[in-house]
Order: C-alpha cells, then structure tokens, then sequence
C-alpha cells in the first residue's frame, strides 16, 4: 500500500495526501488543515489525530505555533442525545 | 437562592489519582463524589502489572484497597458515567453528564491520559488496536486480542505491556519499528528506540541490555549500540525485540492477516531485499501516551506546553492548584508518569484542597508540605520513567509559579 | 478469540459473571453478564462492530477505553453506544453501524 494514502484522520478518513493538497493549498496551521480536511471534525473530535497533525505541520512548517486552542476542545466533549440535554440542569 | 452543592469535592476520574484524592479528602470529613467513564473504578492501573525487586506489583490489587477505603469513607463511586461538560455557577461547579448534572464545591480533574498514535498503512483493519487497548482486553476484560500478534513501536509503554502480554498467555511475534514516514519522526530511528529502552535497562533480564543499559546511558552510546544490535533482533522475555526492523503495511482482506516488515538501516532506511511477512491475527501499536485534559480547556484553564511531560499539560503549581478558582488537576492530566506519582500527587490535591475548603484545621498545616515531598520522592524511585527529563521539566514549571499569585 | 480463564498473575476475573445470550446482526450469541459488549463480541470472534459511515470499510476496537468512538454500534432501545464502555444484558439485540446513503454523491442506502 502507497504510504501516501496511509488514513490520518480515522474518522473522517483524511490521508496524507490530502494533507499534502491542503499544505500546497496554503494551510500553515494545524486548524488550517482542520477546516480545509475536516481533519479532528470526525466523531473522537481529535482525540486520536490532533498529536498527528501536530507533529505533520510542524515537520513542515516549523514556524507553525504550539498552541492548544488551534484545535481546541468545546462541550460536549462527550456523547449526549438531545433528549438528554433538554432535560435540563439538577 | 444559592443551593447548596451536592458535594464538597467532585472527582472526574476513578483511576490512581482521584481515588486516593477521594480517601484522603473524605478522612478529612469532606463529601466527596467521583465520577468514572469506564465500567468499574480503578482506571489503567487496573490492567497494569510489573516484576520489581523479584516480585510482582499488581495495580489491581493497589485499585481494590484504594476503592474499599473510599467505600469505609462514605465517597460515592459512580462509573459508566460520562462527563460532557462543566461550568462555574455562583460559587460552586455544576458538572453535566449524560445522566444528569451534578453540583460541587470543588472539582478535581484526574482524567489521565490518551494515547498516541502511530499510524501505519492498513491500521484502521479490524485487529489493529492502541497497544492500551491489548492490555485491557487481556488484563481487565479476560479476553485474548488475538491468537499471535505484533507490537509496533518500542518505547516504555511497549515493552512493558509486551511483557504483560506475554505473562497472560498472548503470543507475541516480535516488537519492531514503525517506518519512517511523515509521521513517525524520531519513533523510526534505531539509536532513538535504544535511548527509549535505557530508561527501562533496569529491568530486562539480559544481563549485555542491563550492563549496556547503564554504561550506555552514561557515555552517550545508544548510538554504538544500535549499530551492534543483532539484525534478527534479541529477545527479552522471550520475546524478540526487532530494532532494525520496521514495520511497512498492515495487510488483510476484512480483518488483519499479515503485517510486512522490513529491515532498516540506523537512520530507518529501508533495507532493498529485506521485506517479508509475518503472519499474526492482531497488530497493537504504541505511539506514547499525552494528558487527556479537554475537561481543563473547557473549565477555561490556561495550558503550558511541556514536551517531557507528554504535550500540552493544564497550568497548575505544585499543590495542584490551576489557576481556575475551584479547579486542581491530579496524574496523567498533570504529565505523563505513574500510578504511584499519580496516587502521590491525588493526596497532594486533596491536602490543598482540604486547607483552601478549611478543613484542615490545626497541627494539620504541613500535610499539604509533607505531601508535595513524598510526589517528589516517589518519583525520583520510579522504576520505570517514560522520558528522562520529567524531574527538571516538573521543577521548571513549578518553579515560575508562585501560589500566592493565585486566589 | 479465547478468553483468559485463569490468569497467572492476575488470578480469576474481579467480578463472577452469569452466561447471558445476546444477538449480534441477528446472530445468536453467548457472553458473560456485565463485560463490555465488545468484550463479548471478541470472546466469540467477531471484531468489525461497525463499517465507516462514507467509505463502508470494516472497523473495530482501537483504543478500548471509550475515547476514539471506533466502536460504537447500536443497542435496540438504546440507540448507539460505545460498545468498549457499555455492559452486556441478556436479550441484547445489537447491529454493527452501516455504511450511510450520501445526499451529495447519489449513494443510496445498501
């Protein structure tokens, strides 16, 4: 198997040679590839990528900051149903 | 109207950390709740179990005396319980799961840790799993992953669940290299594997690894001895350790059948000639372990970064404070080291906690002093250390924080 | 995949669980009261829980501790669940994910 289809993202299934065509596409950051991929937008939000794609923009891209709100984490950090959520606070 | 919080001290996590936050804490006379996601409290150290000083430490054993003293202390113990979010309200949390919200005085977040990946072409195939994942099928679930399997990637998580593996029956084809790709990085290299293993020298039974082990580390010759390394690899419990061995592709039709490996050069070049396949039935791969701390960013705590500690870690002081009024942290959430740190730092966290809730009351002001020493001693024992700069990247960050600057 | 009777180390399993039968996709099947559901599915041999929902490629448990959602599947009366966190009952009926219809490429549902 070519190396370059190899999955980064597993739950949108982003390869890297997509996050080659985003690089050359301009995307310098982390969240750059996240919104031009979809990249950590999947169901695990980032959970098992977000070190990946770190670790692959700043190979390329040493500039690119170390910042932990470039994909950041916003609630629900888990699963929860509507039903769940419209019944509201203790 | 104010309500009263339902406890004085919510705990998120029922591994290590918050379970010996909640026994210290509840002893203290404090009403504590902690919440857990997995099916029963105990968190990883449930699945982990090593060889120290010719016997066997056994982190279940370790889990069920911490649960039972929290059961004699009253903390409520819930599990199967998912927290998707946390906000501040008046003067108290309410923390929102998918079974309801609970409200408390004080939130510790000892969540732990996640795991890295390291990503090889075919390892979304059904049978290729976190090496974490391995060990809880065999260890806390009783069920083989498989009937022969491969480990890829050699580090200190790697080799000790290889062994554990192994002790609980699973047969272990090897431990190899991941190859060298836009992200494997450092993890590729032969020397950088054999820098990895010096910090478990201590351990393996080879008497040329533990003599290699020691000199290796003092004269700087990790180098020279991945250029010794046999090519076919060592065994080390029985199982061969591969270092000049990569692993290409993971292959299989609907589930994985064979894995292609190659040999590699010390710069983790491959070898032209040198692929072949191994047959196993599942593939474990171990990328590391980072801080699982999404709870902290969404309760609005600020992040450092520490690349020892294992990646961006909560802002926090030695007492285990985040900057966050009513926020601590407590283990793997606070940087990647052990079930011991993690159980020394969760008192550390409940003596501050108890001191700022104050119920700490008199003669009782160096317990939070003595607790903060015994993190320290108990991580300069540690017989197993997951990067060697762990103490001077602790004492850096604790350095630049004052306590009195905050609250 | 076999299951660990007797652990050298550990000894017997924590909990003592009672045998309880389940369907899997229709399939009868017997696990053990309380084990995670993945747990039972593995013991007898069956690992793909659920195929992607654009591309249809078989996937099972990655990280076993609920955090990547690999596993998640759907439990009658339930909904979907992570299947690596959630306890088996007796007279479970559960079905793997499937592969969904796509409104922008035309794909129907299989």
């Amino acid at each position: 198997m070519n190396c370059s289809s190899m999955i980064i993202c597993r739950c949108e299934e982003v390869t890297l040679v997509q996050l080659e065509a985003a690089y050359e596409a301009g995307c310098r950051t982390s969240r750059q590839l996240k919104m031009k991929t979809r990249a950590a937008m999947g169901a695990c939000q980032g959970r098992v990528c977000k070190q990946l794609l770190e670790t692959w923009i700043i190979a390329k891209n040493p500039a690119s900051p170390r910042d932990p709100e470039l994909l950041p984490y916003r609630p629900p950090v888990r699963p929860v149903t509507f039903g769940q959520l419209a019944k509201g606070d203790v | 109207m104010t309500k009263t919080p339902a406890y004085d001290l919510l705990i998120i996590g029922a591994g290590p950390a918050g379970l010996s936050a909640a026994a210290a804490a509840a002893e203290h006379g404090l009403g504590v709740a902690v919440l857990d996601e997995f099916t029963e409290p105990g968190g990883r150290m449930l699945g982990q179990f090593h060889e120290e000083k010719g016997r066997w430490w056994v982190g279940r054993r370790v889990a069920e005396q911490l649960i039972e003293k929290c059961s004699v202390l009253g903390v409520d113990i819930r599990c199967g319980v998912s927290v998707h979010g946390m906000l501040r309200t008046d003067h108290s949390w309410v923390v929102r799961s998918a079974s309801g919200s609970i409200s408390a005085a004080r939130v510790l977040l000892a969540t732990g840790a996640a795991e890295i990946p390291q990503p090889i072409p075919g390892w979304t195939l059904p049978g290729v799993m976190s090496i974490g994942a391995a060990q809880v099928m065999a260890n806390v679930h009783y069920v083989k992953p498989g009937r022969r399997g491969l480990i890829i990637g050699v580090n200190v998580l790697a080799m000790a669940i290889a062994r554990e593996l192994s002790v609980s029956g699973v047969t272990i084809a090897g431990i190899v290299l991941p190859e060298r790709n836009s992200v494997s990085g450092q993890d590729a290299l032969p020397e950088e594997a054999v820098k990895r293993l010096l910090n478990l020298a201590h351990l393996a039974p080879s008497p040329l690894l533990r003599i290699g082990g020691k000199l290796g580390a003092r004269l700087g010759m990790a180098g020279t001895l991945s250029r010794i390394f046999p090519r076919d690899g060592m065994k080390i419990w029985g199982i061969p350790l591969q270092l000049r061995t990569a692993a290409i592709s993971i292959n299989g039709q609907h589930h994985v059948e064979s894995v292609t490996l190659a040999d590699v050069t010390i710069a983790g070049e491959i070898i032209p000639g040198s692929k072949r396949e191994v047959q196993v039935d599942f593939v474990a791969l171990a990328g590391g372990l980072y801080p699982l701390a999404e709870l902290a960013a969404v309760a609005g705590c600020p992040f450092v970064y520490a690349k020892e500690l294992g990646g961006h870690i909560p802002l926090h002081n030695e007492n285990m404070q985040t900057p966050v009024k009513g926020l601590y942290v407590a283990g793997n959430i606070t940087g990647i080291e052990s079930a011991l740190v993690a159980m020394a730092q969760g008192r550390v966290a409940a003596a501050a906690i108890c001191r700022d809730a104050g119920v700490l009351g008199k003669g009782l002001e160096h317990t939070l002093d003595e607790a903060t020493d015994h993190v320290r001693r108990v991580r300069a024992a540690a017989l197993i250390q997951f990067h060697s700069g762990i103490p001077d990247a602790r004492e850096q960050l604790y350095k630049k924080r004052e306590e009195k600057a905050w609250m | 995949m076999e299951r660990i009777t007797f652990h050298p180390i550990l000894g017997p399993q924590r909990i003592e669980r009672e045998p309880v039968s389940f369907t899997f996709n229709g399939r009868k099947l017997t696990g053990l009261q309380g084990e995670p559901i993945a747990a039972a599915l593995l013991a007898s041999g069956i690992r793909t829980l659920r195929r992607h929902e654009e591309s249809g490629t078989a996937r099972a448990l990655y990280c076993a501790i609920g955090h990547c959602m690999e596993c998640r599947l759907n439990v009658e009366g339930r909904g979907k669940v992570r299947s690596c966190l959630t306890p088996l009952e007796e007279g479970m009926r559960i079905t793997e994910g499937q592969q969904l219809p796509n409104e922008i490429t035309g794909r129907k549902l299989q």
